[in-house]
């Protein structure tokens, strides 16, 4: 007998009949009003947590001592790994990252049953429930239908090891942070399903769930960047993003996820769009299992995919039995749900962050389409296509210029109604330096339509957001001047202080403005040479000159790599060497006819040089893949402004809290 | 009394003038980063260049898609196969076929999958029409939906916030003034 099989599956069996429990004994504790009962369901979750916990210890285990008689482990590690790859082997194939996937959801699950369920009596056996139902659903799949802990029919001396596209020290991050941004988006849907089961769908589920779905948005807008990431400095696929189905499936859950965050200030400050917004959390999680049933189903052709599986057909009924369920309590409490005040002005806020709304929602829509057109493609004609890049570029394209427009217009707007007359003040400054930007880059030769638009919105939202940091800083600092403290830089991080949702949100959007002008720079203005050159060549590259020195060898020592070969390349300007690249390729043992490029990337504020080795032949004559990618440094500095702006307005409002204090208690209560 | 009036017209002017000072400070600023950032004079494929060989044989490149990988680009993939796919591309641009006739040629061989720009023909068109009408979809039930939310608002049950949710909802709402009365020129 296997110790370590029988630990995990008995954990996985365990975990699995206390989710049912923690279901039923919360349906039954609400039926009789049992205390008890309820509270049993409660701490039936968290025992799920410390169950799955065991079990993804368990599997660590086997694969840190090479237990081979896991079928799991023989298929994913070999013995000479590193002790990190071991890890990242975990979540690296199907029943490995559904073991994580539940793991990390039930960690979710069991933190908010722990921190806020106790806070919504109103909601708290609805909202165990639920979560003991999406365990369940998770568990029972991978209890009978794809266990990490199956055991090898023969013994074998050694594993395969890691898919070579999975060994690099970006595995250790992007996959964990994409999946779990994925698994955090069943808080905001059970608390959404507790609303509507509960019946009160004003906003108490909704004051709850704000921070649970800011850390679902930020974890998986982290775990998307880290992807673009790795694909464009490890794996070499020419670009950061290719808009494959897989990349796709983890975009989706973000675009409501996003919508929310924005009309979630509606329903707080004036009582509308609640049928919407319940609307977004569902649809957020009902994406987030499609997408993991899009990898995992084989059906959609992609480099992520995981091997066709009977797995496919269960999340397929998960899906539809979510987004079904989602719809029919959706109608059932929309006579609930009226809007608490009237819309003063369609000049207000207010409709832009409804705007944002519908754009997201159509960008949504779009790659949804997108995705899985290729599978309608081949059922009804038999002939499978590929929705590219070009289709997503041209379509999509124009609804991103727009949304970062909005982001500009609803920085300026204010909330509930505007006169022409301030919307013509504030839009002013703004759309000035745009025009004058967008008509020196014109006149310098940026003429393509895309680009000039993209740019424009980009520098109308940066100017209108940094204005906003100015103007608050300018007012606080003659507030603090008054009391004698006036530096600048205290009143901008008191900015933070004061608000630090609405602050961290304007650092987002500055990220996202940065990201679109690098898009925009990467995209439309990148220079690409195709060079076959022998040792001692060299070959023109933009404003450099690339000499080709000749190719080294040396063999591989460890993570099942057996020899790397790279190209030495001197990067010149002129006369001036600028960098030294050693673009390659690398040899795995068990996978021969799957070499790895290694890309060669040298990062500079203005462009990347970016070169990858295509082939070379016996005499060391090699072809070389070599771009100028302009603006790169600022895609990656963006995305970070971009996160540090997202755990600023997740940060606990610790300083709130401290100015509340401050208040006399008659003024806080007034 | 007129020199007074002049004066404080003149003093008006100026001090319009000083509020554009940033403005135009700040658009220069931006203007000259970007210039140096985008070389947008150097690169991008210039007419000169486009008759250039190897420049049309990487434009039909970008147009293709390996066969064999999923979704991965022709041009920086190292199968065998796409490396001899780029060797044919080029054979056949020297021997004068014409663009569209070499990747008609890849279409014909490998399937319509090799095709990184999506035809826009045939049962494709589905994609363009489910495109359009997800744009009409959002817009018409959208812009229904803003002019309900205009008519049809009913003032809630007061019940409907906490203590902690009214203090906070307060905390939110004196943010507002400072918002709505911050002037807007810089």
């Amino acid at each position: 007998m296997n110790v370590l099989a029988s630990i995990g599956a008995a954990s996985l069996l365990t975990a699995l009949a206390t989710a049912v429990f923690a279901t039923g004994a919360s349906i039954a504790g609400h039926r009789i009003s049992s205390a008890a009962l309820t509270t049993a369901g409660r701490r039936g979750i968290v025992v799920v947590a410390v169950f799955t916990t065991l079990a993804t210890a368990t599997l660590a285990t086997a694969l840190l001592r090479d237990d081979f008689s896991l079928a799991y482990v023989a298929s994913v590690s070999s013995s000479d790994m590193l002790v990190h790859m071991k890890w990242a082997a975990i979540y690296s194939s199907q029943a490995g990252s559904m073991l994580f996937w539940t793991w990390t959801m039930s960690l979710f699950l069991a933190t908010f049953t722990l921190i806020t369920v106790p806070r919504i009596p109103w909601g708290a056996a609805h909202a165990t429930a639920v979560a003991g139902a999406v365990l369940t659903a998770f568990l029972v799949a991978l209890v009978f239908l794809a266990s990490p802990f199956e055991v090898s029919e023969f013994a074998r001396a050694d594993g395969v090891g890691l898919n070579p596209l999975l060994v690099d020290k970006g595995m250790l991050v992007h996959p964990p942070l994409l999946l779990m941004g994925l698994t955090s988006t069943a808080v905001p849907f059970v608390l959404g399903m507790a609303a509507l089961l509960s019946g009160r769908v004003d906003s108490a589920w909704l004051r709850a769930t704000r921070h649970w779905a800011l850390l679902a948005w930020l974890v998986l807008s982290v775990g998307n960047i880290l992807g673009g990431w790795w694909a464009y400095t490890v794996l070499g696929w020419g670009g950061y993003w290719g808009w494959d189905p897989v990349e796709n499936s983890a975009l989706l859950p973000l675009l409501p996820l996003t919508a929310f965050l924005h009309s979630a200030m509606v329903q707080e400050r004036r009582g509308m769009l609640k049928p919407w917004n319940l609307g977004l959390v569902l649809a957020a999680f009902s994406l987030a299992v499609f997408g993991t049933f899009n990898v995992r189903s084989g059906l959609v052709a992609s480099v992520h995919s995981f091997s066709q599986s009977d797995v496919g057909q269960y999340f397929l009924v998960l899906v539809a039995l979510t987004v079904g369920v989602s719809i029919v309590l959706l109608a059932w409490r929309a006579p609930r749900m009226r809007p608490e005040h009237d819309f003063d002005s369609l000049l207000s806020r207010e409709t832009t962050l409804i705007l944002n709304n519908y754009v997201l929602t159509a960008i949504a829509l779009i790659v949804l389409g997108g995705t899985l057109f290729p599978v309608f493609s081949e059922l009804i004609r038999g002939v499978r296509i590929t929705v590219g890049p070009p289709f997503y570029n041209d379509v999509v394209g124009p609804l991103l210029i727009v949304l970062v427009a909005l982001i500009g217009l609803g920085t300026v707007t204010p909330w509930r109604r505007a006169s022409q007359e301030t919307m013509s003040r504030r839009l002013r400054a703004p759309l000035a330096v745009t025009v004058v930007v967008t008509a020196a880059l014109a006149v310098a030769g940026m003429r393509d339509p895309f680009a000039v638009l993209g740019v424009g919105a980009a520098v109308f939202t940066l100017y209108a957001t940094l204005r906003e940091f100015a103007l608050g800083t300018r007012g606080a600092q003659r507030a603090r001047a008054a009391g004698g403290v006036g530096s600048w830089l205290a009143a901008l991080s008191g900015l933070f202080d004061r608000d630090r949702r609405r602050y961290g949100g304007y650092l987002v959007h500055i990220g996202v403005a940065v990201m679109a002008i690098a898009i925009v720079g990467s995209n439309i203005y990148q220079t690409h040479v195709r060079a076959i050159v022998a040792p001692g060549e060299s070959f023109e590259l933009g404003r450099y000159s690339v000499v080709y020195a000749g190719l080294t060898q040396t063999p591989g020592t460890a993570n099942g790599v057996e020899s790397e070969t790279v190209a030495i390349l001197d990067v010149r300007r002129g006369e001036r060497s600028v960098a030294a690249l050693a673009p390659g390729r690398r040899i795995f043992g068990n996978f021969p006819q799957q070499p790895l490029a290694i890309v060669a990337v040298d990062s500079g504020w203005r462009e990347d040089v970016y070169v990858f080795v295509q082939g070379w032949d016996e005499n060391g004559v090699a072809e070389f893949q070599a771009f100028i990618n302009p603006l790169m440094l600022w895609l990656w500095l963006g995305a970070a402004v971009y996160t540090v702006g997202g755990l600023i307005a997740f940060a606990p409002v610790g300083a709130t809290v401290a100015v509340r204090r401050e208040l006399p208690d008659g003024a806080a209560q007034a | 009394m007129s020199e007074r009036a002049s004066q404080s017209m003149s003093r008006s002017k100026r001090s319009k003038l000083r509020r554009l000072v940033p403005i135009v400070v700040a658009a220069t600023v931006i203007a000259l980063a970007l210039l140096i950032a985008i070389d947008v004079g150097g690169a991008g494929p210039s007419p000169a260049r486009a008759q250039d060989f190897e420049a049309q044989a990487q434009q039909i490149e970008s147009q293709l898609l390996c066969p064999q990988c999923t979704n991965k680009r022709l041009d920086i993939c190292e199968l065998a196969i796409c490396v001899d796919m780029r060797e044919l591309i080029r054979e056949r641009l020297a021997a004068g076929d014409a663009p569209d006739d070499i990747i008609l040629f890849f279409s014909n061989r490998y399937g319509e999958r090799v095709l990184a720009d999506l035809p826009k023909s045939g049962f494709n068109l589905v994609l363009f029409g489910w495109v359009g009408g997800s744009l009409l979809l959002v817009a018409a039930l959208g812009t229904a939906a803003l002019l309900r939310l205009r008519r049809t608002a009913a003032p809630a049950a007061v019940a409907a916030l906490d203590a902690e949710g009214e203090r906070w909802l307060d905390e939110q709402t004196a943010d507002d003034t400072s918002d709505d009365t911050s002037d807007g020129s810089a």
